[in-house]
């Protein structure tokens, strides 16, 4: 009796433990005003990462990504200097961004002659045809080099799980970073949604000291891994952040995230990036 | 001396207490304990009249009664449901500290009794919104798992609502789970959840008697804004040694009780496991080995008679969650997690006179979490949680046979340690706190029940509260756009006064007595909160921490106005019940939309404070005796909150406002071996924050495919402006009752959780479904039909 009773409370729990069930489900929400939405970047270091791209949002249920780009903006960005406590942006100094690949991609505005400078102020500027327009400024902090890269296999063995740990050193200011890390053998971030994965974090907890950054999900033996570690402004962490949370949110306790936007005229960010790029191959030679 | 001076508002209260003495006759008082014959458990609410029952009382919460009676009257009767009546001859005994034992009905023909109240209470007292169920009917109770739980069993009353299926969180009358006072013999419990919140931490097997006061809450009582939860837990028995316990699916219970010294003191000790990480384990795959989670819990009450004025108890908790998680790709890789509630409280019953009752407390309580990370280059070790300290004591004065006074102290004090993290990776070490906070809550009340005359009762108090918050303590100012210190601190000397908040809550509760069968009632209650749960999830979590008030974090504030309608049918064997509320509330808090909670030093910067409102209408009816009783209750409600930085500063439904809920209860005693509970719930589906757009963010052009790849972020216009889809469900269950003898009983316990398999919503998610070009919405729900079988023992 005694071992029947729990030889079936053990099915019995183990069924309950993983019994939870889905559905679909119609639902009703009307669609709410729509909006403007801008990623612009720049860098210092890759020219492929200087861009801005202008859409709107979609209606919840109808994700199609062609109604989404705006096309025929005039798009400027300026760099400016710091005199003192101030910033000065000169109109001559203003570059244009132009959609050169609308008819592939329609809302990408690229330029051929900009390239950042650490430690400058950048002002972005966008007119619609229809007399919309879009403000922001970011400024390119002085990037950190990534100092060493350490990776071991575990278990020990070859054709196995792969895990690593990099260094920088913080320096004694606020700094704030965005680490992208891809693998593959194409080295060079076409947009940083190529990455694979990204991680935004501060140096609350650990300041003015070598800096280490560890992976928890591994890699495989061979794996090809470039980094690209940048410091950015405090107020495009604060939107890419809230970005993490706003991207990653779901799930029975989730609650509605509101990204902290640093433009104005539209969702989104203009993020200036101090960047350093590494590769390593998870190899033993 | 002037009308408005403090002088003269002490020498009408004291006048008050005076005149009572002085307009006192000639009678008698008679006093003493009422208790179980085989146990000698005291028995609260029991009825103590005399023959004619021209005049009453009942026992209150520790048993104790004291009645003023003409000095010719010869014998007494005291009745408890579920006992033989006893009468009781006054001629030639001592007429203080009477010891009443009563016997027990014949247990084979006993019915199942929903509580014990006395048979007209509802109608006579001058409580309102209050509800008790006895350790035994929520033994009864179908319930998920087969596992009995106060909070759930709660749940089915009109004006209190669930969480949901996963959540041991309640909901009253518009207040939020941390708007609950949840007590242990006395001991705040902060955190009542086991399993992340799917079951309370109260052990059923320990529990005499559970209280719940949703409104109308009298002057000794205070601390939250909605409601009180009071969990009494059993005194263990002083005549003979007993064990009983119970195997479910998911965990066991065993209890032993007996006699220190019989008939003079007694010991109960009642432990309780999970084991599906026992039975799993041979299951689990090599690779998940060494993961576990398990609960359990102990429960320890001591209690001694020193004699016929003074009872001393002592009674304790301690109760831990513990989650082992080791990585199945990287086995250095170690997460260990752990949180539980310890309580500790000696209670001293001490009476000064026949018609002067005491019962002074001291109370340890703490919440603690405990969180150990491992990697092979390091680890970290994260700790938080908060230490209560607490003295109070209670005095009754049976002052007159119209007047029952009620007057008493509390004081406690509250040490919040809100994060300390150490640790290392490789060679750099981490080593943070978030700064300690400490605060003095203090608490003095006087309320006098006044039976005006025959038809017209009033229970009418005043508490005064005060909250202090104290260094040692360093505030960093933080720049609120960046969310980075300013640079600007400002340090605190140990015992210095940081934030001060004194405040009166007045209390009355009225009854106007139209026949002997029915009744109406009014009450005014406002009371004040001093501490916060910080939580965005809105069920509550191990991680949610408590906040004090502090300059920026008023303290909580409701007023709840209610009238109600009273009417007993068929000699006191139906009850029934309407009931209006009105409650505003003021400071509520809320969090910033997705605000970081965890190891924060600036959580007061993400914090936003607005107002609240409900408002509704009860209805209950309940039958207490025969083989078929039970009872169903309905509830029309309304609760909104505002905020100004929420939704544009417009109202919006609470995310557990219910328009409609409705329960039933029926219990059926088949036979002499077969008991059988159907239960029925039905609730508006709760109000839910869904997006109402996205766009497309985080672009790149794979080099090479040439297809885009961005993700999608969710955008929202208002809060909570949908409905899920409405709750409901059906349970049976049914006890047999397979031996009973003097000496051994056991029954089985057979209950059907959901019998109609209703899907019940758990949380909404949405996926893209690219060959339609649409995105489809998906409800996940969490119990489906869930048979459960529970063996329970006694000898």
């Amino acid at each position: 009796m005694t071992k029947n009773f729990i030889k079936i409370a053990s099915i019995l729990a183990l069924v309950i433990s993983f019994s939870a069930c889905e559905k679909e489900i119609k639902i009703d929400v009307p669609m709410s005003k729509q909006e403007l939405v801008v990623e612009a970047s720049i860098n210092q270091l890759s020219i492929n990462f200087n861009y801005v791209i202008l859409s709107t949002t979609l209606d919840y249920f109808n994700p199609s990504l062609s109604l989404a780009a705006v096309r025929g903006a005039e798009v400027y960005i300026t760099e400016g200097d710091i005199v003192g406590t101030d910033t000065v942006f000169n109109i001559e100094d203003r570059v244009q961004f132009f959609d050169y690949v609308d008819t592939i991609f329609p809302g990408i505005y690229l330029s051929g002659d900009f390239r950042g400078t650490a430690e400058k102020p950048y002002k972005l500027e966008v007119f619609l045809q229809d007399g919309r327009s879009i403000t922001g400024t970011t400024y390119i902090p002085k990037p950190k080099t990534i100092d060493s890269v350490h990776f071991w296999l575990e278990p020990n063995k070859v054709y196995t799980n792969v895990f690593f740990y990099m260094n920088w050193l913080d320096g004694p200011e606020q700094d704030n970073y965005r680490l992208t890390l891809k693998t593959g053998y194409f080295p060079i971030l076409t947009g940083w949604g190529t990455g694979t994965r990204f991680y935004t974090f501060d140096d609350s907890q650990i300041n003015n000291q070598p800096r280490p950054f560890l992976n928890f999900a591994p890699y495989k033996y061979n794996d090809t891994l470039h980094m690209y570690l940048a410091t950015i402004g405090r107020r495009e962490f604060l939107f890419w952040d809230s970005f993490r949370s706003a991207a990653n949110n779901g799930g029975p306790f989730a609650t509605p995230v509101s990204v902290k936007s640093n433009v104005e005229g539209a969702i989104g960010s203009f993020t200036g990036y101090g960047l350093t790029q590494r590769s390593v191959i998870f190899r033993e030679d | 001396m002037f009308p408005n001076s403090p002088k003269y508002i002490l020498f009408l209260v004291f006048s008050c207490f005076f005149l009572v003495q002085a307009v006192k006759g000639q009678n008698i008082t008679i006093s003493g304990y009422v208790k179980d014959s085989t146990n000698g458990e005291t028995l609260i609410g029991a009825t103590v009249k005399n023959k004619e029952s021209t005049i009453g009382t009942v026992t209150n919460g520790y048993g104790y009664f004291s009645l003023s009676i003409p000095p010719n009257t010869k014998q007494i009767i005291c009745s408890y449901i579920g006992f033989e009546p006893r009468v009781i001859n006054l001629n030639g005994r001592k007429l203080s500290g009477l010891q009443i034992a009563l016997i027990p009905e014949n247990r084979e023909v006993k019915e199942v009794v929903i509580n014990s109240d006395r048979m007209d209470k509802n109608v006579r007292s001058t409580e309102m919104s209050r509800i008790e169920i006895s350790g035994e009917k929520l033994k009864s109770l179908p319930v998920v798992f087969g596992e009995p739980d106060v909070l759930k069993a709660i749940t089915l009353m009109p004006g209190i609502k669930s969480g949901g299926e996963a959540s041991t969180g309640f909901y009253v009358r518009g207040g939020g789970p941390d708007q609950n006072l949840i007590l242990m013999d006395e001991a705040v419990v902060y955190n009542p959840s086991h399993l992340f919140g799917f079951l309370s931490v109260f052990n059923s097997d320990a529990v005499k008697g559970i209280e719940v006061i949703k409104g109308g809450m009298p002057a000794n009582y205070g601390g939250r804004l909605s409601s009180i939860l009071n969990v009494s837990m059993r005194e263990g028995n002083n005549q003979d040694f007993k064990y009983s316990g119970g195997i479910g699916l998911i965990s066991s219970r065993l209890t032993a009780e007996g006699p220190i010294q019989k008939g003079k003191s007694s010991f109960l000790i009642s432990g309780r496991r999970t084991y599906i990480d026992v039975i799993a384990k041979p299951f689990i795959p090599d690779d998940l080995a060494g993961n576990s989670y398990y609960f359990y819990d102990l429960n320890l009450k001591l209690n001694f008679i020193l004699g016929e004025k003074d009872r001393l108890f002592v009674s304790g908790y301690f109760g831990r969650d513990i989650l082992d998680f080791k990585s199945p790709t990287n086995r250095a890789v170690n997460f260990n997690l752990g949180w539980g509630n310890s309580t500790a409280t000696v209670r001293w019953n001490h009476v000064f006179s026949p018609k002067l009752f005491s019962n002074t407390s001291v109370m340890f309580n703490r919440y603690e979490l405990f969180n150990d990370f491992k990697f092979g280059a390091g680890g970290f070790s994260v700790r938080s949680g908060l230490v209560d300290w607490n003295l109070k004591s209670d005095f009754t004065w049976f002052a007159h046979e119209k007047h029952m006074v009620k007057y008493g102290f509390n004081y406690t004090f509250h040490t919040f340690t809100p994060g300390i993290l150490a640790g290392n990776i490789g060679s750099t070490n981490i080593n943070e706190a978030i700064n300690k906070q400490y605060a003095h809550e203090y608490a003095l009340y006087m309320l006098d029940e006044w039976n005006v005359n025959q038809r017209i009762s009033l229970n009418y108090g005043l508490r005064a509260v005060a909250f202090q918050l104290v260094g040692p303590y360093t505030q960093s100012e933080f720049d609120n756009n960046t969310g980075l210190p300013n640079g600007n601190t400002k340090s605190y000397r140990a015992g210095e006064t940081m934030a001060f908040y004194p405040r009166l809550e007045p209390r009355v509760n009225a009854n106007y007595l139209i026949n002997e069968v029915s009744s109406i009632k009014g009450s005014f209650t406002q009371t004040y909160q001093f501490l916060h749960l910080a939580t965005t999830s809105g069920a509550q979590f191990p991680l949610d921490l408590w906040v004090p008030s502090s300059r920026l974090i008023k303290p909580q504030m409701a007023q709840q106005y209610a009238l109600g309608y009273f009417r007993n049918l068929q000699q006191n064997a139906y009850e029934t019940s309407a009931e209006i509320y009105y409650k505003p509330m003021r400071n509520q808090i809320e969090f910033k939309p997705g605000a970081n909670l965890f190891f924060n030093q600036n959580l007061e910067n993400e914090m936003v404070f607005g107002e609240g409102l409900s408002y509704g209408l009860e209805l209950f009816l309940r039958k207490k005796t025969g083989r078929l009783n039970g009872w169903v209750g309905y509830t029309w409600s309304r609760t909104t909150r505002q905020f100004d930085e929420l939704n544009n500063g417009k109202p919006y439904f609470y995310r557990y406002d219910r328009t409609h809920d409705f329960s039933l209860l029926l219990s059926y005693q088949i036979n002499k071996k077969w008991n059988a509970n159907f239960v029925f719930v039905y609730g508006t589906g709760n109000a839910t924050t869904l997006p109402d757009s996205r766009y497309a963010y985080r672009f790149g052009i794979d080099p090479q495919t040439g297809e885009p790849q961005f993700v999608f972020v969710d955008r929202y216009s208002a809060v909570n402006s949908y409905r899920m889809p409405a709750y409901h469900r059906a349970d049976i269950s049914f006890t047999y009752l397979r031996k009973q003898t003097k000496k051994f009983e056991s029954s089985w316990n057979f209950s059907i959780y959901n019998i109609y398999n209703r899907a019940n919503p758990y949380f909404i998610y949405f996926l893209p479904d690219i060959p339609s070009q649409t995105v489809k919405a998906y409800m996940v729900y969490l119990f489906p039909i869930l048979p459960s079988v529970q063996w329970n023992f006694k000898f």
